[in-house]
């Protein structure tokens, strides 16, 4: 990275990249965001975010610590609920249902929006109950049916192969990428619209790194994915459109290779060039 | 090289010299307290040699037949004082307290002879024990057995021979029958007949309902009746029975000359077992020990409870511990769940958690003031009004029993159990509980599936501590439900089996009652000791298995190491 920094942004041409040139006006919008503010107490966090995330592509958002990525991130399943003082003004839509409207199941909407945290938190149950628990808890008793989502939701997350010998030991056994992977699973198992991925690879080594990105890949065909990360060639490798914050602002968002090679504001391009942050 | 004082301070040893003292002499102490307890309580059952001497007092002679119980030394002036003559330039002298035995016909069991003045100590082989059901030991020389009245052998009691070994076996023998004709009364007195009277008891009550909801319809009257005169006939039947294993019991007798030379005749039906202390080896003075050891642990007892077995009062505190348990646990886990995850947090929460804690400080014995008060008069005198007015005026649940009790002390311990869920559910990690809530889970599907199971190490920890509290408490007890002597066990083959409004014995009761209430102090004092040890053991073992469970809960949600 220090040698991208002196000369320009980061080399993206030798990423796999889809030939195709993306343009959101061609993307079918599944979340909304219109003028949100939240405040924590008397601190205003986030100054009226406006942004639009699009369907089975992968958006990633980056910015210095503190920008409020991930406080923007957790408004979309509405886990800033659960923090003492926040309140939130404005809307976000997804489906065009604002999810901060009145009579919205809370629960209902995180399954619709699933989330995975920065480090793996697993369960104290075994594999198998870890990604059975969003089935059980939606009321599914078949055993068949869950076998199958089980199973299938362990594959989507590459990580069946390497468990499906012990299903029924417990999950606090696994190394830390098996276990980001499995809460990967799990999250997908209850088949989410929404994947938020928050900072998913940075408690984890560079292989297992890895490992998520491949998979971040595999999965934007079903999902639609928001990832925080403070890593940005990660993000220059997995997302497909990008917005930087600062300061609680959203100062600049776009197609990924655009931002990162020719970035419109002058934050953007130093914050990318390593000039602070 | 010398290290000056400060610098020794400095470096922190002294403290550490300090702590480590600190430690040394609490485990000195603990030690010290479960080996004297230990030993003074179980020495009391090893069979002692019985010692036959001399005995001079105020100038006249006679025979000392007992055991050697303890020894002290008394000052001079104290026995001057008393008019014993001692010689001048004495200044203490021994004085040795005899077990004698024989209290049906000395009146005392235990005697202080001086030292001195026991002389010609012999150890007789002939000589033997009877632990009888009444009137404590008898120590004596066996010289005759006796059928229905009738001589069948006899003996002069003191030559060792043939002869002698042939009569102390048909003695055994006799013993023997009698136990086990005693066992079968003793049966059919618990079993059938108690089966008999609580059906009859119960037929009574309904035949009183029935009366007070002025039931006209003849019918059900006549069922009773006709169950009544069943069970009556039933009972008529065991009576006979009873009538004539007593009778048998009855049939033999045994002639013993005891220490002042008198010959005295004894039912062997009194009889639970003789031996020869004097004559036997180590061996079966070890089966001897086992044998008294598991009759202290699994009989009932006898004598106003200065002999034979405690094992009511163990069943009562195991009882009393495991229900106080089972109703403790949701209640202060219920009300730790709402102050830590539901209730708002602020002054009130605030106020409400230092109102928990205080509790835990309130000395027990108001706790049994406000069970009798509350849980006994108030609650059970309105059960009694609504459910059984049929019983009336004798109460059902109007007076101390299990329930009670077991309630009293939940009261007493839910401050440890919710401090302790509280603690325990404060340290589930964040992470953990959003993980569930992204999932869809609702905050009562999160409690109930992940983070209640992750606590539960912490609650059966608050649990421990409860049992801990509990199993030692004893004056709350005796206002709601503990008596000296319960007619039968709280779990019984009688419908419906588990009776939470019988009185029942608590060995932190019997301590007090065999130690400080007991009509022979002397022959209690080491069963103070022995039931003391039995309480310290059964509190381990149920803090053991406790945490025992709470290990294997720890082993299985061991919390997240990051």
């Amino acid at each position: 990275m220090t040698s991208n920094m002196k000369t320009h942004a980061i080399d993206i041409s030798s990423l796999r990249r889809d030939p195709r040139v993306l343009n959101m006006d061609d993307e079918e919008i599944t979340l909304r965001v219109n003028d949100l503010r939240l405040r924590y107490g008397d601190k205003e966090a986030l100054h009226g975010i406006n942004m639009q995330i699009p369907k089975n592509r992968v958006t990633a958002f980056i910015g210095p610590s503190g920008c409020g990525k991930s406080t923007l991130l957790r408004c979309f399943n509405r886990m800033n609920d659960l923090v003492d003082g926040c309140q939130i003004d404005g809307e976000i839509l997804l489906d065009d249902n604002n999810i901060y409207g009145r009579g919205v199941d809370v629960a209902e909407l995180r399954r619709r929006v699933g989330m995975v945290f920065q480090k793996p938190n697993p369960f104290p149950k075994s594999i198998y109950e870890n990604v059975a628990y969003g089935l059980r808890i939606q009321g599914l008793k078949k055993k068949r049916l869950i076998d199958d989502t089980v199973e299938w939701a362990l594959r989507s997350a590459a990580l069946w192969d390497e468990v499906k010998d012990r299903l029924h030991e417990s999950a606090l056994g696994m190394s830390g990428g098996q276990q980001q992977r499995l809460v990967i699973a799990r999250t997908i198992a209850v088949k989410p619209e929404v994947l938020l991925l928050d900072e998913p690879a940075s408690a984890l080594d560079p292989i297992s790194t890895l490992k998520i990105e491949e998979l971040i890949h595999a999965l934007k065909k079903d999902f639609t994915i928001a990832i925080v990360t403070h890593n940005m060639q990660q993000a220059a490798r997995v997302s497909d459109y990008t917005a930087f914050m600062y300061m609680g602002d959203l100062i600049e968002f776009g197609v990924t290779d655009t931002l990162f090679t020719k970035p419109v504001q002058k934050q953007t391009e130093d914050y990318i060039t390593g000039r602070y942050g | 090289m010398r290290i000056s004082v400060s610098d020794w301070t400095r470096s922190g040893s002294p403290w550490v010299w300090l702590n480590a003292g600190a430690v040394a002499i609490c485990i000195i102490m603990v030690l010290g307290l479960l080996s004297l307890i230990a030993v003074r309580g179980l020495g009391h059952f090893w069979p002692a040699d019985v010692l036959s001497a001399s005995y001079e007092q105020n100038g006249q002679r006679s025979v000392l037949v007992g055991e050697l119980v303890e020894s002290e030394l008394v000052p001079a002036a104290q026995l001057r004082g008393s008019g014993v003559d001692v010689p001048a330039g004495v200044d203490h002298m021994q004085r040795d307290l005899f077990k004698v035995g024989n209290r049906d016909i000395t009146g005392a069991d235990f005697v202080w002879a001086l030292d001195d003045s026991v002389t010609d100590r012999s150890y007789p082989a002939m000589m033997f024990v009877a632990e009888r059901r009444e009137w404590g030991n008898l120590y004596g020389y066996l010289q005759a057995l006796k059928q229905d009245g009738e001589l069948v052998a006899q003996h002069d009691g003191y030559a060792p021979g043939p002869e002698y070994d042939a009569l102390w076996q048909d003695f055994q023998r006799r013993i023997n029958r009698a136990q086990d004709l005693h066992a079968q009364i003793e049966d059919i007195q618990q079993g059938a007949i108690g089966s008999i009277n609580y059906e009859l008891e119960r037929l009574r009550l309904k035949q009183r309902s029935l009366e007070l909801k002025n039931v006209t319809d003849p019918q059900p009257y006549a069922d009773i009746e006709d169950r009544r005169s069943e069970l009556n006939a039933e009972y008529d039947v065991l009576q006979v029975q009873l009538l004539e294993l007593s009778n048998a019991l009855n049939r033999d007798s045994f002639v013993a000359e005891v220490a002042d030379g008198r010959s005295v005749e004894v039912q062997l039906s009194k009889v639970v077992r003789a031996f020869l202390p004097n004559s036997m080896n180590i061996g079966n003075k070890i089966m001897h020990y086992l044998a008294k050891i598991w009759e202290f642990i699994a009989d009932d007892p006898r004598e106003a409870n200065t002999e034979g077995g405690i094992f009511p009062a163990i069943y009562g505190t195991v009882m009393m511990v495991l229900l106080m348990s089972v109703m403790v646990t949701p209640f202060g886990v219920i009300a730790a769940v709402y102050l830590r995850e539901y209730a708002r947090q602020g002054f009130t929460t605030r106020v409400l958690r230092i109102a928990v804690n205080n509790l835990a400080g309130v000395p027990s014995i108001v706790y049994g003031v406000f069970g009798l008060g509350f849980f006994v008069y108030f609650l059970g005198g309105s059960i009694d009004d609504l459910f059984f007015p049929e019983a009336k005026p004798s109460p059902t649940f109007g007076t101390g029993g299990l329930m009670w009790a077991s309630l009293t002390l939940a009261l007493l311990t839910v401050p440890v159990v919710i401090v302790a869920t509280e603690e325990g559910l404060s340290r589930i990690p964040r992470a953990v509980r959003e993980g569930s809530l992204a999932l869809g889970a609702t905050k009562a599907e999160t409690l109930w599936k992940v983070v209640l199971p992750m606590a539960s190490p912490a609650i059966m920890t608050g649990v421990i501590l409860a049992i801990a509290r509990a199993a030692g408490e004893v004056a709350p007890l005796m206002l709601v439900g503990v008596v000296k002597l319960a007619p039968s066990l709280p779990l019984d083959m009688n419908y419906p089996y588990l009776h939470l409004d019988q009185k029942f014995m608590h060995l932190g009761f019997h301590i007090y009652d065999v130690g400080f209430q007991s009509p022979n102090v002397e022959a209690a004092r080491p069963l103070v000791y022995a039931t003391a040890l039995l309480l310290v053991v059964v509190i381990a073992l149920l803090n053991l298995s406790a945490i025992a469970i709470r290990n294997h809960l720890r082993e299985k949600y061991k919390a997240l190491e990051m």
